[in-house]
């Protein structure tokens, strides 16, 4: 099937369904807070866009997840190489790791708003911790499954331990590290948003809430279409680039759950 | 040589014994290229006919225009005169990926089970059946295993216990020991002889290993390369007279056996590109 | 091995007496963070006396019953999507989309739609974990074997038999972890509906000792949280190795 097709295709459902909601809408005269007409919803995505109101609370978003992002996955990286490399630290902090990982990032946000109250450190301290271990794990686990035969052929080479590593290990490990960095970063806006709804009246989570508050169902839905966008975008800008810079690199990789190592 | 199926064996007689498949000038295309081309030949209930070729000539795609997975582009193939529309149940391949045609969830016993539930034996004489099916092909003392706790040439027994279980008037196979060591491959091939001889079935068995096709086989087909590259069609049929039951050495060393391997080597390599 | 496990637990212990002289050394405000004693002091009292308990049975009960709903429709719509390259190629790119979106944002939708109520979060946890269950299972049973599809052509089974006998155990390690990562999302989804619907539960616990600066309640409360998330990955892991005992390699 060509190309055009298959976008036809998949457009075909959801126009469909929107067109439906929008005939039905205005036969019916739906005046309700709930819901909103599709064209309605698309209005209200463009004023929001060009009167800046998207364009701020996605800035308060992005930087509070970014901020904890870029925490949260350095610690992992590092952390992460440091297990991969050394059995010893891998199998001591096992069970520290372990019961780390089972708190829900969500548990921490009272915590968060008890110790900074509102604003981006909250929201990106409780980022950070939710994407240091997705890293970690994923960047020990890269670390562990470089081709042995590989690490052979450093021995016979002789290469000394920082050449090893700088040589062999890093590189064979890097494809899938950055994959683990893309999974952190859906992690960072999931979590960004998802403590903006809950309490941290900031960026584009708070703007959702606010717009159902406000009764405004259409600022509500283009809000929820933007952060879908966002996410979408996000995602299909890192694959883009993984697939340039990493060729070999696996599409999904799989988070090992706890109780595995 | 044909040979008489032994009664009371649990196969069905009439559909064995009353077997002819035609391949009739079938030409097949697949992404676009013709794989097979004007392909002419015939097989009977009883005969064990072996085909040999280079890789990639088409002799996989074969096996399945005769399973009734695919459908010839030209030519006809004609199972008792009439054309072949689909798979049948009493036609049975046995792949050479054994690992991939079995199912890991189900044990020993509940691979050769599925055949009989596809045919809709119930329940009470299926057990029977299994049992007396796997014995044949000597898996008996494994039936509660699963696949990871067999070896492979105890998967492909597996393989060919399910394909019994069909009632197969037409046995396809596929390479079948091509992924085992040679002990086991020549284990088997004795084994594939002896139910090949019990069942009275149609034998349609696929290999690159000329010396294996002239052990097993009644003829052995030699399919070679067409004109264009990646395309095949029949460059000679040789009947095998050598006596049976075959035997690993004697066989191997009796002066037909050296004459026909020599007559079959000369004809692959001379067409060999 | 076991030498691994006891030195690890001593590592733990390790970080544990560290926290506990911070906390008492005060390097840390007190305010936010409690001492180990106090967060067991108040785990014991909250289970004994308090309601800890039955706060920890009101998060579960709407984790589960929403994870339940959105794990049945999730199989039962990924299976049919699964099996249809047809469906496929009119609903995965929409899929797609919305895969990347946090399950949290519909939220709001779902306070619109059935104000700050119970159906609400039970409504937003199903929607919210319908999605891995619907996708995983959807991979599950289009990544079906193609030799197993050929073998049922031959066998002639019948479109319900296949997807039976070979579609679902074929899916089941996919749809498996797809249930398994819905709970998680279940937990969070449940949480977070507590805490702004007022509902009885974790959430809304540990949001009211965050208010009213009792951090050792709010501690406690983050403790029996994360208790509930190991568990039932712990129990849904024991299951899975149950049911696909028949992958471990020899």
């Amino acid at each position: 099937m060509s190309v055009w097709r298959r976008v036809l295709r998949a457009l075909l459902l959801p126009t469909g369904m929107l067109a439906a909601g929008e005939i039905v809408m205005r036969v019916q005269g739906y005046a309700g807070d709930a819901l909103s007409k599709p064209t309605d919803v698309i209005v209200a995505l463009y004023r929001a866009l060009a009167d800046g109101t998207f364009a701020r609370a996605t800035a308060q978003t992005l930087a509070s997840s970014f901020a904890g992002l870029a925490l949260g996955t350095s610690l992992g990286l590092a952390v992460g190489l440091w297990f991969g490399l050394s059995f010893v630290a891998r199998s001591l902090s096992a069970p520290t790791v372990e019961a780390l990982r089972t708190v829900p990032a969500v548990a921490l946000i009272p915590l968060s708003m008890l110790a900074f109250g509102f604003g981006v450190r909250m929201e990106s301290s409780v980022v950070a911790f939710a994407c240091i271990w997705p890293m970690l794990i994923l960047t020990q686990a890269a670390v562990r499954q470089v081709e042995p035969r590989l690490l052979e052929v450093a021995r016979m080479l002789q290469l000394p331990r920082s050449g090893r590593i700088s040589k062999i290990i890093m590189p064979a490990a890097a494809p899938r590290i950055f994959v683990a960095f893309r999974i952190s970063v859906g992690v960072a806006l999931v979590v960004g948003i998802t403590v903006e709804i809950a309490a941290n009246p900031y960026g584009l989570g708070y703007l959702a809430v606010t717009s159902q508050q406000n009764l405004r169902p259409d600022l509500m839905l283009a809000t929820i279409l933007w952060i879908g966008l966002l996410g979408w975008g996000l995602n299909a800008a890192l694959h883009g680039a993984q697939r340039r810079a990493f060729p070999l690199a696996p599409d999904r990789v799989a988070v090992p759950q706890q109780g595995t190592r | 040589m044909k040979r008489d199926p032994i009664p009371g064996n649990g196969s069905s007689a009439s559909g064995a014994t009353r077997l002819r498949v035609r391949f009739d000038r079938v030409g097949l295309d697949l992404g676009g290229r013709r794989i097979i081309n004007e392909l002419s030949f015939s097989l009977e209930a009883g005969e064990f006919v072996c085909v040999v070729g280079p890789s990639g000539c088409g002799k996989t795609s074969l096996l399945r225009l005769l399973a009734g997975l695919y459908q010839p582009d030209s030519g006809a193939i004609l199972r008792d005169g009439k054309p072949i529309d689909g798979p049948s149940r009493d036609v049975a391949i046995v792949f050479q990926d054994y690992g991939r045609a079995l199912l890991p969830w189900r044990t020993v016993a509940g691979n050769v089970s599925l055949a009989l539930e596809a045919a809709g034996v119930p329940a009470k004489l299926r057990d029977g059946r299994i049992r007396s099916l796997l014995d044949q092909v000597g898996l008996g003392a494994h039936a509660a295993k699963f696949l990871n706790q067999l070896s492979g040439g105890m998967q492909q027994r597996l393989q060919i216990a399910r394909c019994l279980a069909q009632e197969p008037a037409l046995l396809l196979m596929d390479e079948p020991f091509g992924a085992l060591d040679a002990m086991t491959r020549q284990a088997l091939q004795d084994e594939v002889g002896a139910i090949a001889a019990q069942t009275g079935a149609a034998v349609l068995f696929i290999t690159h290993d000329l010396d294996e096709a002239i052990y097993l086989g009644d003829r052995v087909l030699a399919l070679v390369a067409g004109p264009v590259r990646g395309q095949s069609s029949l460059a000679r049929e040789l009947p095998v007279a050598l006596p049976r039951p075959r035997d690993q050495l004697a066989s191997r060393e009796d002066p037909e056996y050296l004459r026909l391997r020599r007559e079959l080597f000369e004809l692959i390599r001379d067409e060999r590109p | 091995m076991v030498g691994w496990n006891v030195g690890g637990a001593f590592v733990t212990l390790a970080v544990v007496l560290a926290w506990s002289a911070v906390a008492r050394l005060r390097l840390v405000s007190p305010v936010f963070l409690p001492s180990p004693e106090a967060t067991g002091q108040a785990l014991w009292a909250g289970l004994n006396q308090g309601d800890l308990a039955s706060l920890t049975v009101g998060t579960v009960e709407r984790m589960v019953v929403g994870w339940l709903l959105a794990s049945i429709a999730g199989v039962v719509l990924g299976g049919l999507l699964g099996v249809s390259p047809a469906l496929r190629t009119y609903l995965q790119p929409t899929l797609e989309f919305m895969r990347p979106l946090p399950a949290s944002a519909i939220m709001p939708v779902g306070i619109a739609l059935f104000g700050l109520t119970p159906i609400m979060v039970t409504a937003v946890v199903a929607f919210g974990a319908i999605w891995p269950v619907m996708l995983s299972s959807a991979h599950g049973f289009s990544a079906v074997e193609p030799r197993l599809t050929e073998v049922a052509r031959i066998l002639r089974l019948s479109r319900l038999a296949f997807l039976v006998k070979i579609g679902l155990p074929s899916a089941l390690p996919d749809v498996l972890a797809g249930v398994r990562l819905s709970l998680t999302i279940a937990l969070i989804l449940a949480v977070v509906g507590e805490m702004l619907a007022s509902q009885q539960g974790l959430g809304m616990a540990i949001l009211l000792a965050a208010r009213s600066f009792h951090a050792a309640d709010l501690f406690a409360g983050i403790v029996m949280l994360s208790v509930v998330g190991f568990v039932g990955n712990a129990l849904l892991q024991a299951c899975e190795r149950r049911a696909l005992a028949w992958q471990a390699t020899t």
